[in-house]
């Protein structure tokens, strides 16, 4: 059971252009655990989500969900996903209660159980008042509560998550890690990109580091840190700014 | 500021037309079409040029009325303002609106329209010179506040539309403007069926031009005629007045950019629903079914109500043919049987302004594609939104049409080839919009702004889309032209073939078109974010 990885990544390639965003990935992130994908600006960490969630189709490569591929059966691998992409639009015309319904009814849920579980996902990310409110008058950290309702509605076993604390307040942070904790507890997945290294540190069990469109490291978090810290660990592998000039200019005296 | 702001102009035009090659060949088709209109224009001087001083003060304001009704019209209709100066882009620099004005005017100034525009006024404008010296310094001003006046009329027209569509009002103000536009042509069509083409060009049209001449919308062309004819007082005050007009276009304008400087548009303002209409949708019959295709149906309709971007294209679809019965029928004298054009290109207009659906969803897209293989769906609930508004707003054309022509006998053919040609154009134009996508413009954004990279791609699949649902249309209505030309026994075969062929070419598209975004689900979202 547990030898089927929850998300496989094999050769995964896209190129844009003159630009090789993604150069053959190889990830394989185990089921039941709670995966971080760190990375610079510019890593290819987005691309690699929107190809791994049937967003983006790759130049090469496969992804298989739960043993499911993704590119070659979607039906039968994308209800196995829930998804929350970073910097998408969402549809602004609905309110965050008919967003939630609509992403519920996407996925072929009944009317009742979708009520149900609208009525849980506002109450559990505190957007109870919000919910008859339209999406396009939502705060950034409202709309990333929001997406990740839509993502949750139809209870997947696998969570892909790009940047999901962006811009939300600690309260609403401490109740989204919660229910990913309690998620991950259940046997669920969940996959993350993020770039505090503090917040990889304190929920993930296994991290992935990106670079250049490459995997650089990968593994449970301790085997990918050593002995010191995620984040001394990360600037090693990718490297520090290159030119560290002071910006004397900038001092106020 | 003025060099900075022409200079982003410029830049951006250069990078796109390194960027995307057909860019280039667009530019070049204009610039050739502006060149072989050339000889046309001297031509027209030269016919011009052996006028008297009064004739000539007349043409030059029929012309300069005509190109101001088509600057403030047509960047409503085919989204054409190129938004990479759009206000709203230096919100975040805090910039004063005084700062940037002076160059977003500038280059306002340096679009290939507006160049083309001042060489044509120039031209037209030098055969003042016969008259002198002073003459033609009254023409060189009065006609360079002419295209001053055309080209912030056109901004300002486009910024205020803008900001009615993404009010609070939207739907009353598209429905007051669809009521204005068909009643501002009512009394020109009466007129013209009256009076017949030639009665009124004889008397009226010289009245109108008259009053144009003491109006901004044609004193600055009007004024070298009053020169010419020794009377400077008119010539001045007409500058003046023109001049003025200016001035007050500029000022409103500026206050929109300042205000889209400070305001963030597309907001709700804070609007509630307290019904989820997604999940409990009110009722309506040609609703689809199924969960998936329901829920995409909710949030069409939805937007087809509230979003300033499909409002625009609802208020869009009766321009042609209102244009066409209200204009070229009493103008070509036609029988009144042509005005069964206007309800089948009604019908066409409908269908053929979906091609670009899909993109209408910019990179919120991304739900649909998630959520399964669900292309089937959301096409089938994307279609039936158009066609639960469009359906009766076609068959209620075939009944006004009929109510005029007064031929009854001639309803069921009407009423079939109508049916078809919005079957055929909305199926032609669903697989259009999932294999020919280009970027709309985004949720929030002017609905009048094209893109940045969209105008050449839009022309082809434009021009794709329009070629076949030309190619397939003649068939549904051919049988009805027999009808009304052969015998009316036709008009039952044309009701019949009408309605078989509008159905199935309908279901027909929806299904290709739903196959081929499940197959091209990878690529939508690339194409049009």
């Amino acid at each position: 059971m547990t030898t089927v990885p929850a998300l496989a990544l094999r050769g995964l390639t896209k190129r844009f252009g003159a630009t090789l965003a993604v150069d053959g990935i190889d990830l394989d992130i185990p089921a039941g655990s709670f995966y971080g994908v760190v990375g610079p600006n510019g890593a290819g960490k987005t691309t690699t989500l929107s190809m791994a969630t049937g967003l983006l189709e790759p130049d090469a490569g496969t992804v298989t969900v739960l043993g499911a591929d993704l590119w070659a059966a979607p039906e039968s691998a994308k209800p196995l996903l829930g998804v929350l992409p970073d910097g998408l639009h969402t549809f602004d015309r609905l309110t965050g209660a008919e967003l939630i319904s609509y992403a519920g009814r996407l996925r072929g849920l009944d009317r009742d159980t979708v009520r149900a579980r609208r009525d849980d996902l506002l109450a559990a990310l505190d957007l109870e008042q919000a919910g008859q409110v339209l999406v396009m008058d939502y705060s950034a950290g409202m709309t990333k509560k929001v997406g990740l309702a839509c993502a949750l509605v139809h209870a997947p076993r696998v969570l892909v998550l790009d940047e999901p604390f962006e811009a939300v307040d600690p309260v609403s942070a401490g109740a989204i890690r919660r229910i990913l904790a309690a998620f991950v507890d259940s046997g669920g997945t969940v996959v993350m990109s993020s770039h505090v290294m503090a917040l990889v540190e304190r929920l993930c069990d296994h991290v992935a580091v990106v670079g250049g469109g490459r995997v650089l490291a990968a593994g449970t978090l301790g085997d990918v840190r050593g002995g010191g810290d995620l984040e001394e660990r990360f600037v090693e592998l990718v490297g520090d700014v290159r030119d560290q000039r002071d910006l004397t200019w900038l001092r106020q005296s | 500021m003025v060099a900075t702001v022409v200079a982003i102009r410029l830049a951006t035009m250069r990078h796109l037309l390194r960027r995307d090659w057909w860019r280039a060949v667009v530019l070049g088709l204009g610039a050739l079409w502006a060149l072989a209109m050339l000889p046309s224009v001297l031509i027209a001087r030269s016919a011009l040029a052996g006028q008297d001083a009064g004739i000539r003060a007349d043409a030059m304001v029929a012309l300069v009325a005509v190109l101001t009704l088509g600057w403030v019209t047509v960047p409503l209709v085919i989204s054409g303002l190129d938004n990479s100066l759009e206000p709203a882009r230096f919100r975040s620099l805090g910039v004063s609106a005084r700062t940037i004005m002076p160059g977003l005017l500038v280059a306002a100034f340096l679009t290939l329209p507006a160049l083309f525009l001042a060489l044509l006024l120039a031209a037209l404008g030098s055969v003042w010179l016969q008259d002198g010296g002073g003459v033609l310094a009254v023409a060189t001003v009065g006609l360079a506040l002419m295209l001053a006046s055309m080209i912030l009329a056109a901004r300002v027209s486009a910024a205020w539309a803008g900001r009615l569509l993404s009010s609070r009002r939207a739907k009353l103000a598209t429905a007051a403007a669809m009521a204005v536009g068909v009643a501002a042509m009512a009394p020109i069509a009466l007129v013209l069926f009256r009076d017949g083409l030639s009665d009124v060009v004889a008397e009226d049209i010289a009245l109108v031009l008259e009053r144009l001449a003491d109006t901004p919308l044609g004193a600055g062309a009007a004024a070298p005629g009053a020169a010419a004819e020794g009377d400077w007082l008119g010539a001045l005050w007409r500058l003046a007045l023109q001049a003025g007009w200016v001035l007050a276009l500029l000022t409103v304008w500026q206050q929109n950019v300042a205000r889209s400087l400070v305001a963030p548009v597309g907001r709700g303002g804070g609007a509630r629903r307290h019904h989820d209409r997604v999940l409990d949708p009110a009722r309506s019959a040609g609703a689809p079914r199924d969960a998936a295709a329901a829920a995409v149906y909710a949030r069409l309709a939805r937007a087809w109500t509230s979003d300033p971007r499909y409002l625009a294209s609802l208020a869009g679809v009766l321009l042609l043919p209102v244009t066409f019965f209200a204009l070229v029928m009493p103008v070509f004298d036609l029988d009144r049987r042509w005005a069964y054009v206007v309800p089948l290109m009604l019908a066409a207009t409908i269908g053929w302004g979906r091609h670009n659906d899909v993109a209408f969803d910019s990179s919120a897209l991304w739900l649909d594609i998630v959520s399964g293989r669900l292309g089937g769906a959301v096409m089938r609930g994307r279609l039936a939104a158009v066609a639960g508004w469009a359906l009766p707003l076609v068959i209620v054309a075939c009944l006004g049409t009929l109510a005029w022509t007064g031929r009854w006998h001639d309803a069921p053919g009407l009423v079939g080839a109508s049916v078809g040609v919005l079957g055929v154009s909305l199926g032609v134009a669903a697989v259009s919009a999932v294999l020919l996508p280009y970027r709309a413009p985004a949720p929030g954004a002017s609905p009048f702004g094209a893109e940045v990279g969209a105008v050449g791609a839009g022309l082809a699949a434009q021009l794709v889309s329009s070629i076949a649902a030309m190619s397939l249309v003649p068939f549904v209505v051919l049988p009805f032209v027999l009808a009304l030309t052969v015998a009316t026994a036709w008009g039952w075969v044309a009701c019949l073939a009408g309605i078989v062929a509008g159905v199935a070419a309908y279901a027909g598209g929806l299904r290709l078109a739903g196959s081929l975004y499940d197959r091209r689900s990878g690529r939508l979202l690339a194409a049009i974010a």
